[in-house]
């Protein structure tokens, strides 16, 4: 039986701006980030409050795991907000945007009333998107 | 869920405990940093984050540890100080409850894997993410029942 989600990949443009990103701005912290023998980065994250759930900031570069057409084609996806990161939950929607905006987070949507709570739609510094939702049931 | 400024006074204290864990501290002295008493602190902590303020200390510890057994070349004693442990003895055997086998034999194996000196082997990493790097052959696994 699966029990739990403990990784999830999310594919970013330099993994040191991102580092920066969601440690600095969204507050999260540091999983592991350790460079294997060969060169390879293994950067993860995770929010304080879930440390199970690790993000895997990736940069897609050509390599084994990508030719260069394919990372390539998934960097232009990311920047151009193809993909997304999934949902952060918060307590107080308009104060974490408050907050984040200050921070210079960049929003394409602010808090809003939806029919599941309260929803503002960000951005990372990648162009990867994320939602921030204060759940309302 | 937990209030925003709640929130944030029980990160204030975890914040102190991530800095400090390789350093003796008590809780009581930390709950202040979070503005509550200890019972209440270590309460909201394990409410919060899924584990209690000592767990959560021990968890920093030992991933310390093994950072500094596969890229240093300390002895067991100086990473087990290093990392806030006063007793090998002790250090050791919890190491061992957690990790599943003793620092010394961690660092044997975790170096017998990597190709370069002082650097975490690729088969410390979930196979999917290394899969296309090297052959699934060298990745040493161990078929489970």
């Amino acid at each position: 039986m699966i029990q739990a989600i403990v990784h999830v990949t999310v594919h970013v443009l330099d993994q040191d701006e991102a580092l920066k990103f969601y440690t600095e701005k969204l507050g999260f912290e540091v999983g592991m980030d350790m460079t294997m023998d060969g060169g390879f980065r293994w950067l993860t994250v995770f929010a304080k409050a879930q440390p199970k759930l690790e993000l895997v900031l990736a940069e897609p570069k050509e390599g084994p795991m990508f030719d260069k057409d394919s990372a390539e084609q998934i960097r232009r996806l990311v920047s151009n907000g193809a993909f997304g990161v999934g949902v952060f939950e918060t307590d107080n929607c308009q104060k974490t945007y408050d907050e984040l905006l200050e921070k210079g987070v960049e929003f394409t949507q602010p808090p809003t009333e939806q029919f599941y709570g309260i929803e503002a739609l960000g951005k990372d510094n990648s162009g990867n998107w994320f939602s921030l939702t204060q759940q309302t049931t | 869920m937990i209030r925003h400024f709640q929130y944030k006074k029980i990160c204030l204290g975890r914040d102190y405990l991530q800095e400090h864990f390789s350093d003796s501290f008590s809780l009581a002295e930390v709950a202040k940093y979070s503005c509550m008493s200890q019972y209440h602190f270590c309460r909201v902590f394990t409410n919060v984050f899924g584990e209690s303020p000592n767990t959560f200390v021990t968890r920093l510890r030992i991933k310390k540890a093994k950072e500094m057994l596969i890229t240093e070349k300390f002895s067991i004693g100086k990473i087990c100080e290093s990392v806030g442990y006063s007793s090998i003895g002790s250090f050791s055997s919890l190491f061992r409850k957690k990790v599943g086998m003793s620092p010394t034999q961690y660092r044997r194996e975790l170096w017998g894997l990597s190709s370069e000196p002082l650097s975490f082997p690729m088969q410390s990493i979930p196979l999917c993410y290394a899969q296309n790097l090297f052959d699934l052959k060298d990745h040493g696994m161990k078929k489970r029942r």
